[in-house]
């Protein structure tokens, strides 16, 4: 047996003692944990502050593999990575040339300035229409619904969680964006006023591959996720709470609005960035929905686009033959950016929730 | 300037002289000149369960009643029926009446919101909002239109001195209201329900979770405000009910056992059972 095991063992082996006989003549048996020699207090303490470094480490070690993979690319394509909007692999027939060291092909210019756009301007559509639905879908779930409808819900909810994200793309571009590009999208789009945040709305509503196409799917897909977190928040709510507002004379909603949603404001940021990181970084289902177009920002929100996951699962094959390897290089860029993008997102929440928290909230809740 | 809460009609203790008086049958109530609430033959269950039979009370306008009687006696049960808040308990059941000022609670034409406004409410335990402790105090005037958003200031500033809060937190008024302690908490809440004017406030065991300072506090509180606002007091301190009040009421197994005087359900009880609970014999 190893070291290690035995004393696992030992540690939890327990002997049976007998007590003195006691008065009434019965003999009591008791068990008692032997003398520990095994994994102590202090080892638990180092294997568990191990294992919360993992995460770290790993965080770490992907970042500095990306750095180390892109660090070519970032060479070439200088600072204007971040602002053009060039989408060139260059000549695969041409010589290549060599920038600051690096080969890369003849031509070669990359921006990543229209994949920025695409994938906050995707993300940023799918949490608008997420958030709103999943808390009302929540609050009618704990509020309205009988048990019977309440458990159904909850079941059709861990159903959409599950659903392969291939299969949101089949759905989006065959049946959801086709229907939407033929009968929703130009009464929206001819209806509204030329005016500052309606313009984006109006225009070519292209044939249902695009940006508003893929913000609903995505909002499809995170909705359960916010869902069913607001959902169980939401249920924790002390009624002695929300009684109070009742005996006040508060209506339902009052009540709902100033005192349910507070109470569980800081949870439902923090499953809204859950949400917003799955669609920052969706890739299959955008690949799909998308348009996949790489060198252009879109111009309104029928726009066929591209975001920075699906481009790299979309362009690895390009790129693959690219014999200088440039190209995955630049992919390798690309990524680090998304990286980038969801990290000052979680920072941005961190600072949204402490300044939610502060308003009230009881000390200690542990949300 | 912050109006009075509302004039007393009468004095409590003219009203109790004259208009409760016990004789001997149970349960003895006369009638009383000019009874906030008053309850007729009600009967209050849950589902096939009765826990509650022919309930005939009256509360005189400005008195202080404590409700007492052994646990699972139906005072809670009781007590959140006086401004409906059981209406969307699941199996609630009642039959009777309940009157404010002569029309039933019930009646198609009560405004239910407005129910609540006119008869309060305070928990066992302090419930304050997640909001600022400000933002408590201004909820429900805020909720009814009571004032105008220039006088809130000087609301929240009145009420909190009302309550005997403000030296506290007079500097910490957009603070999280859960940073208090308890007993400050429920003073908040206090100030919270006195802030809608209300006629009637139902007290349901306030002071259970408190320390004996802070139970001080709120009884005198309530004895001051008494003339103005009328306080139905659920408490099982007996001690607390022999103190504060003007009338009591013994509920036993389903049944208003007796209903008088204070000192007279203290001093002098007409039934064997009031006399075992009051006198500590029993439980
Ligand atoms: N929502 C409910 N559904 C079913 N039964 C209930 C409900 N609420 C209370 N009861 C029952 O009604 C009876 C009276 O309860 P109630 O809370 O009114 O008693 P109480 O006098 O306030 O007791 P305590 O002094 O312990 O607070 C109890 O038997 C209780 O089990
Ligand atoms: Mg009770």
């Amino acid at each position: 047996m190893s070291g290690l095991l035995r004393q696992f063992v030992n540690g939890i082996k327990m002997n049976s003692i007998v007590l003195p006989e006691s008065g009434d003549g019965l003999s009591r048996t008791v068990l008692r944990p032997k003398k520990r020699r095994g994994i102590s207090i202090h080892g638990l303490k180092v294997v568990s502050s191990m294992a919360s470094v993992i995460p770290f480490l790993a965080l770490i070690v992907v970042l500095l593999v990306l750095l180390s993979e892109a660090l070519p690319a970032i060479k070439v394509n200088g600072w204007s990575f971040l602002t053009s909007t060039n989408w060139r692999p260059g000549g695969t027939y041409a010589l290549p040339v060599k920038t600051a060291g690096v080969l890369h092909p003849q031509g070669s210019s990359f921006g990543v300035w229209p994949l920025i756009v695409g994938t906050i301007e995707s993300s940023a559509i799918a949490i608008v229409i997420a958030v709103p639905v999943s808390i009302g879908a929540a609050l009618i779930v704990v509020k309205k619904l009988p048990p019977f409808w309440s458990k159904g819900i909850g079941f059709f909810l861990e159903t959409l969680a599950g659903i392969p994200s291939v299969v949101y793309g089949l759905w989006g571009t065959l049946t959801l964006g086709p229907i939407l590009s033929r009968d929703f999208y130009p009464l929206i789009a001819n209806h509204l006023p030329n005016a500052f945040p309606f313009r984006f709305f109006r225009g070519d509503v292209g044939h249902g591959e695009g940006l508003l196409t893929s913000g609903m799917v995505l909002a499809v897909m995170i909705i359960p996720i916010i869902a069913a977190t607001a959902r169980d928040l939401i249920r924790q709510v002390p009624s002695l709470t929300e009684e109070g507002g009742t005996a006040l004379g508060m209506t339902d909603w009052e009540s709902t609005r100033k005192i349910v949603l507070p109470w569980v404001s800081t949870g439902i940021v923090g499953a809204s960035v859950l949400g917003l990181a799955r669609a920052l970084g969706e890739t299959m289902a955008v690949a799909m929905i998308s348009g996949s177009i790489l060198g252009a920002t879109p111009t309104n929100v029928y726009s066929t686009f591209s975001t920075i996951a699906a481009s790299i699962v979309t362009q690895l094959d390009s790129a693959l033959s690219d014999g200088t390897g440039f190209y995955v290089k630049t992919l390798a860029e690309a990524g680090l950016v998304l990286m980038l993008i969801t990290l000052l997102t979680n920072i941005g929440a961190r600072v949204l929730v402490k300044r939610v928290a502060t308003t009230a909230l009881p000390v200690g809740r542990g949300v | 300037m912050w109006p009075r809460m509302i004039e007393p009609v009468e004095h409590a203790a003219s009203i109790q002289s004259d208009a409760l008086m016990t004789s001997g049958e149970a349960p003895n109530v006369t009638a009383v000149a000019n009874p906030v609430i008053r309850t007729d033959s009600l009967d209050l269950g849950f589902g096939s369960t009765m826990i509650l039979e022919d309930i005939n009370l009256e509360f005189p306008r400005g008195s202080i009643t404590a409700l007492i009687g052994p646990s699972g006696s139906g005072k809670t049960t009781f007590l959140r029926s006086l401004n409906r808040m059981n209406d969307k308990v699941r199996g609630y059941k009642r039959a009777g009446e309940v009157k404010l000022d002569g029309t039933s609670i019930w009646d198609s034409q009560v405004d239910l919101l407005q129910l609540r406004r006119r008869v309060g409410m305070l928990f066992q335990r302090p419930n304050p909002f997640p909001m600022s402790i400000r933002e408590n105090v201004l909820v429900g005037v805020k909720a009814h239109k009571l004032a105008r958003k220039s006088d809130f200031d000087q609301i929240t500033e009145t009420l909190l001195k009302e309550v005997g809060l403000w030296k506290a937190v007079s500097d910490r008024l957009n603070d999280s209201p859960f940073r208090l302690s308890g007993g400050q908490q429920q003073l908040l809440c206090l100030a919270r329900a006195l802030a809608v004017r209300p006629e009637v406030l139902l007290l349901d065991e306030p002071t259970s979770a408190l320390d004996p300072f802070s139970i001080e506090l709120v009884e005198s509180l309530i004895a001051r405000l008494a003339p103005a606002v009328t306080f139905v007091v659920v408490t099982h301190n007996l001690a607390q009910a022999k103190r504060l009040s003007h009338n009591t009421a013994f509920f036993f197994q389903g049944r208003l056992m007796e209903y008088g005087l204070t000192t007279q359900i203290f001093a002098n009880p007409q039934q064997p059972d009031t006399q075992r609970y009051v006198s500590g014999a029993m439980g």
